[in-house]
């Protein structure tokens, strides 16, 4: 658990919001949108409503909308209800189990903020993550030292060409660049390495970036001596199925969906809560594609600096 | 198998659910929520560690030495006996008593006969009365005298008994078989559960506040709880409850909770020494002394009747129909008056016929078989005295609240009044001062409470129950919702329904309880002595009890070891041990060790366990289960799931245990095969060929379970009407599709299709294809109700409680909620434990379950290690900072270790994290950690040494810091009306290492 140095509130909140929505306004993607459906149930009455409909079967939908679209007119974000988050690393897990990642490898993380002196003290719930940016940091630099690397895909996501991204040398590059700590080097272990039995479920194989990666004991092919990252769970969405971590989220905290729709969920839920969404280091310029809805923007980005 | 997501047909899911009509083939690519541990689940299948063969020890109990030996052969020696260890140093001549001649009563008719000959002793007022029928009854059974335990107290029942079956978590199916095994089959009194070491009080309180009156006496108290209706809330208090981490449904309970918050319905107080996760989101986190709770509901009692913000029209209601024609599901008694005895102190409900209101009357017990005296109940009208019957459905009786008065000579006072001058011993003021909060905290919250009509709700769990003093911590908060009458209610308190699986409810087709041919009545006194009055049996020898009895509660974990420690009441000579680990999970649990370790205490102790665990370690013998993803259970539901459901797990992989042959049938080493084992070598009645009735056999689990399944599909109504449909072609497709990689020993269609015949088999491939049984989401309220009631009385004042004996000081238990404080010894002395500066408490991440998750590597990539957090300022009065390593004392632990015998201690050693959301003076660790046995240390098998887990030993298990009972010696302490074992009592102190 990490905590808060300097107690941001006040002007410096103030000064914070201030940096913060004028990124969070989010320029064309979200104004350009225009109109959005009146018969769209707001998200709040989404689940309350006796007979009423599952944000993920919504979701699902729209995504199975989205997925008939060519490739480049589909605009994936995710969107962080933080102050649903309820802590619990559900996400973590569940994407451990969904891409078969091995120890030091985590996709998704949901770092702690504890806040205040006894007895008003807050926690702060944060999940991150491969934050997809428009202007990926990661992709300059890994692709300076190992071309072909890294690629933005013209549905937004960064993708990894594991045949290319190998050694500690570009990963090391890529981490250095990325503002998220969002990286991670796979070394080759398995978590089931000095046990009397090593589990075969570990080398079942995950489907990163649509293909079928299966990890060997022993041996350093890909991607196995190379960095991983988030890929939004690409092979889902192909699939028609949504991110992981946003289907096991138990706050319904984890949203997904095509910002190009203006009827999406996604759309609905940043237009409706402009003033409360921000986006981590805006500063940095990287148009990342996670949102996050927040109540104290301030501390929402404190773990990051 | 590689990964598990939710099940979007059940609420505990998605919220809100599919619909259960929905075609399975379009929901199969719905995932839906699903808790870390359950993501994880797959690696309590695939661990390393997993034992596969039946194991036997090599060496003394505890040494972690063992031979696999062939299954046939562990059965015949557990039934046969004789001399098992003779190849164990200092138990070569040691003769075990096998099975076969524990089961000493085996004639149903004379077993029948001997329980009610008891039932005349126990009902002998006077020791000398006892002692005449105790004559009749050795004369009148002189050639059966040796099946009992003691022809002199032939209360303690039949030699049967000396076998005890106990358990850790279970759910029904597998429940149900070993009911049936111990006790209908084998005949033991003894098979008991772990209840007292989760919520034990809680649920007590629960059982003795719906207890309804019937037939002339209090009976039908149902062992459960209730929890807030979270997701039509506006207002809940959680005390000692973490939704978002611990209990059973945080993945149910959390998307609920954080809708509501966010559109504004919801805003909630969370109660809590710790800054929980839970506590993290709320309105208002209040941080109180530990073991204060029910000062704190007392507090805001004393306001909300002191300002008249109580739903005073729910309170007068004294009868069924008086809440009928108000359309109140519940009624309390409230208004009921309580005789007073010369001193004042409440007793019993004031009866009219003793004050000449009106005369007993004879009326017909609700069989229609036999007779009873009704004397009718009084309240006061407007100053009137008015007799009434509480279950009256047509002349509504509403009685005055605040009664303090004398009828016929008799002092009285209504049940509200006994409760108010609870409240009233203090102030509020003195009620925040002994909790540790603020004045206008309790004040803030008793306002907010009385300000959403009944959408609003207190709901506790452990961190009220697990005290000295839980039972009326409950009660306390229990009574506070009853004040504004929510129970039933849209926001209010829920209680859990389930589809019967068992067959129970009319028109099943498949009556499990009657489908047992020679079932036999199994009597006598408990080994943990409980649901039975210590005065009414022929050990009563005066007050203090030799160890406490418990008339008020069952399934106390922590009375089965060391009462079989002690011989009290009986000794006993077998101990099985079902999925559970009281050495782990008790507070105080080494003190079972020193028992566990001794076979002449417990001569014989066989475990059904997955891997050896810190109890199985010390068993004789360790058959292997199945882990869950392989196996029967029907969960069953939690109180605040409104809906009617009743998931049902069912083998989704092969298990890696070896196969083993019973009744002619190949199965897989388990729990089943087990149970079936031993009812096959002993001839138990009802298991076998013929064994579920005529033409039914019971030979293996699907036997038993594919019949509850259809009792699922069958519904709840006589008539059938509420049926499921039949799986079509395409669904029947995909179910045998779905299990093709299934071995035979475990899904054999033709053979499952044969068990419950043509007529139910489409109807249970649709309901195990959607995971259970699930209720339409619109199925959740009946307007502003609930749609699953509770709908009957519900006892602000226990006339049952008040009228049993606390056994171990002679004193009637209280009545009514009140404030006793902790922590206490069984004879009620407070424990003070001068010196030791800090409470110990315990939590819960959510990335483990008390004992059975170490071995999920996945969730230690969350929280490696657990850990001991404590406050800032008691860190730097200590001069600790992060990371340091601490060992923890306590008064009954000075040394600060585990002694696992055989020469091994672990001592008690973590890392401390130093927070601002923790009270000061508090200290509190998270359960599932420092394991020494789950794969964490080597053990011998067949002379090869297999080198343990480090990761698996990380980190703290304090639970042998907890304070053993300074009367007892053997056990924690305990809460002596509800039973709980106390984890939040203890005060500890911390050393650098």
């Amino acid at each position: 658990m990490r905590r808060l140095k300097t107690r941001r509130k006040g002007e410096a909140r103030r000064n914070f919001l201030k940096t913060v929505l004028a990124g969070a306004v989010m320029g064309a993607a979200l104004l350009a949108k225009g109109e959005r459906s009146e018969a769209a149930p707001a998200e709040e009455s989404l689940s309350a409503l006796p007979g009423g409909e599952s944000p993920l079967l919504r979701m699902q939908r729209e995504l199975q909308r989205a997925m008939k679209k060519p490739i480049a007119e589909r605009n994936w974000v995710m969107v962080i209800d933080q102050r649903k988050c309820v802590g619990c690393s559900a996400c973590r897990v569940a994407c451990v189990t969904e891409n078969a990642l091995p120890p030091g490898v985590t996709y998704r993380t949901v770092p702690e903020v504890e806040n205040g002196s006894y007895p008003e003290v807050k926690r702060f719930f944060m999940p991150t993550q491969c934050m997809q940016c428009d202007k990926p940091p990661c992709l300059e630099a890994s692709n300076a030292i190992s071309p072909g690397s890294m690629t933005k895909r013209p549905d937004g996501i960064v993708a990894i060409n594991y045949r290319k991204f190998r050694g500690r040398r570009a990963f090391q590059a890529a981490v250095k660049a990325c503002p998220y700590k969002a990286l991670y080097y796979d070394d080759g272990r398995f978590f089931t390495d000095g046990t009397p039995a090593f589990q075969p479920y570990e080398a079942s194989g995950s489907f990163d970036y649509g293909e079928l990666w299966k990890r060997v004991k022993g041996q350093g092919d890909p991607p196995i001596g190379g960095g991983r990252k988030c890929h939004f769970c690409l092979h889902r969405l192909s699939a028609e199925m949504l991110p992981v971590c946003v289907t096991t989220c138990i706050g319904r905290a984890a949203y997904f969906g095509d910002l190009n729709d203006p009827q999406s969920l996604v759309s609905e839920l940043l237009e409706k809560n402009q003033a409360k969404v921000v986006r981590i280091r805006e500063n940095r310029a990287t148009e990342p594609r996670v949102y996050y809805i927040v109540d104290e923007p301030a501390l929402a980005a404190a773990y990051h600096t | 198998m590689v990964k598990i997501d939710g099940n979007p047909f059940s609420p505990c899911n998605m919220n809100p659910h599919l619909s259960y009509k929905r075609s399975v083939l379009d929901a199969a690519t719905v995932d839906s929520a699903l808790c870390p541990k359950g993501q994880a689940s797959i690696q309590s299948s695939y661990d390393p560690y997993r034992v596969v063969k039946v194991l036997k020890r090599a060496g003394r109990r505890g040494s972690n030495r063992w031979i696999t030996i062939p299954f046939a052969q562990a059965i015949n020696e557990i039934a046969n006996g004789g001399r098992l260890f003779s190849h164990v140093r200092g138990e070569e001549k040691r003769a075990v008593t096998g099975l076969k001649e524990i089961w000493a009563l085996r004639d149903a008719k004379l077993a029948s006969a001997m329980a009610n000959d008891i039932k005349v002793i126990m009902s002998k007022k006077t020791a000398e009365e006892k002692k005449t029928a105790v004559e009749e009854f050795k004369a009148k059974h002189k050639n059966s005298l040796h099946t009992l335990i003691d022809p002199d107290h032939p209360d303690l029942g039949p030699r049967n008994n000396q076998l005890v079956f106990v358990w850790g978590r279970l759910k029904a199916g597998r429940g149900d078989l070993i009911s049936r095994f111990t006790k209908d089959a084998f005949g033991s009194v003894n098979a008991h559960g772990h209840t007292t070491v989760c919520q034990g009080s809680l649920y007590f309180t629960g059982k003795a506040m719906s207890e309804q009156y019937v037939d002339g006496k209090w009976s039908g108290g149902k062992k459960f709880f209730w929890q807030a209706d979270q997701q039509g809330s506006e207002f809940i208090i959680f005390v000692g409850v973490n939704p978002f981490e611990a209990n059973v449904g945080p993945t149910f309970r959390a998307q609920r909770i954080t809708d509501g918050l966010v559109s504004g319905r919801l805003k909630y107080v969370v109660i809590d020494p710790r800054l929980s996760r839970t506590a993290a989101l709320a309105w208002k986190w209040l941080p109180n002394k530990p073991g204060t709770e029910a000062a704190i509901a007392l507090g805001m009692i004393r306001w909300v009747i002191d300002n008249k913000r109580f739903d005073e029209r729910y309170l007068r209601n004294a009868n069924r129909a008086a809440a009928s024609a108000d359309k109140e599901p519940t009624w309390c008694n409230a208004s009921w008056l309580v005789r007073l005895d010369k001193e004042g102190k409440p007793g019993g409900f004031l009866r009219a016929s003793g004050v000449g209101l009106a005369p007993k009357e004879s009326r017909k017990t609700s069989d229609g078989k036999g007779t009873y005296e009704f004397d009718p109940f009084v309240v006061s009208v407007n100053g009137r005295f008015i007799p009434f019957d509480p279950n009256d459905g047509k002349n509504p009786v509403e009685g005055d609240l605040l009664v303090d008065s004398e009828v016929g000579g008799v002092r009285v006072k209504s049940g509200l009044q006994l409760l108010y001058e609870q409240a009233a011993a203090h102030t509020i003021e003195d009620w925040a001062e002994i909790s540790g909060l603020k004045v206008g905290d309790l004040v803030d919250l008793a306002r907010e409470f009385t300000s959403h009509g009944k959408k609003a709700a207190a709901e506790i769990h452990r961190g009220v129950s697990q005290h000295t003093n839980g039972f009326y911590n409950c009660t306390a908060w229990l009574s506070l919702n009853l004040l504004i009458g929510n129970y039933d209610w849209k926001g209010g308190m829920a209680q859990a329904s389930t589809y019967d699986h068992f067959g129970g409810r009319a028109g099943k087709p498949f009556p499990i309880g009657r489908m047992h041919p020679g079932k036999i009545t199994n009597f006598g006194i408990s080994i943990i002595r409980h649901d039975m009055k210590y005065e009414d049996t022929t050990l009563f020898s005066g007050y203090p009890a030799r160890r406490p009895w418990y008339p008020l509660a069952s399934d106390i974990y922590q009375e089965i070891v060391p009462s079989a420690g002690d011989a009290y009441p009986y000794p006993i000579k077998a101990l099985f041990i079902y999925m559970g680990t009281p050495v782990y999970s008790l507070p105080a649990g080494h003190t079972n060790i020193e028992i566990l370790t001794d076979v002449k205490k417990i001569p014989l102790i066989v475990a059904n366990d997955i891997t050896i665990g810190e109890t199985s370690m010390y068993a004789d013998y360790i058959f292997p289960d199945q882990a869950n993803l392989e196996r029967w259970e029907f969960a069953g539901s939690h109180p605040s799931i409104i809906w009617k459901v009743q998931p049902i797990r069912q083998p989704a992989i092969a298990t890696p245990n070896e196969t083993v042959k019973v009744f002619g049938q190949e199965m897989p080493c388990s729990l089943e095969g087990l149970l079936l084992g031993l009812a096959e070598k002993l001839g138990l009645p009802g298991f076998g060929p013929g064994g579920l009735g005529e033409k039914r056999d019971l030979l293996r689990a699907e036997d038993l379970y594919l019949p509850m399944v259809a009792n699922v599909a069958f519904g709840e109504r006589a008539d059938g009407s509420d049926a499921v449909p039949e799986a079509d072609d395409r669904e029947s497709e995909m179910f045998l599709k779905a299990r093709r990689h299934l071995p035979k020993t475990v899904f054999d269609p033709q053979r499952w299709q044969n068990i419950v015949g043509e007529k139910w088999w489409r109807k249970v491939v649709y309901v195990l294809n959607r995971g259970g049984r699930f209720d339409e989401f619109a199925n959740g309220y009946d307007a502003e109700q609930l749609k699953n009631k509770h709908g009957t009385l519900i006892n602000l004042y226990q006339e049952k409680t008040a009228t049993i004996k606390n056994s171990m000081t002679g004193k009637p238990f209280p009545g009514v909620a009140t404030y006793l404080p902790a922590s206490a010894d069984v004879l009620g002395r407070p424990v003070a434990d001068a010196g030791y500066d800090l409470t110990l408490i315990t939590h819960r991440e959510i990335t483990h379950t008390k004992s059975r998750t170490i071995s999920n590597y996945w969730l230690l990539t969350v929280l490696p290690e657990g850990i001991f957090t404590i406050s800032k300022s008691d860190a730097q009065r200590l001069g600790f900072k992060n990371g340091d390593r601490v060992k923890v004392l306590s008064a009954s632990n000075p040394e600060g270790v585990w002694d696992l015998k055989n020469g091994h201690k672990k001592p008690m050693i973590g890392k401390v994290t130093v927070i601002e959301g923790i009270r000061p003076g508090v200290v509190s660790f998270s359960l599932g950690h420092g394991h020494w046995a789950y794969g964490a240390s080597d053990v011998v098998i067949n002379g090869k040494r297999i080198r343990g887990d480090k990761r698996r030993a990380l980190g703290i298990h304090a639970n042998a810091a907890m304070r053993i009972d300074p009367v007892l010696k053997n056990t924690c302490l305990s809460d002596m009306t509800g039973a709980s074992a106390v984890f939040y009592d203890t005060k500890v102190k911390l050393v650098k290492v």
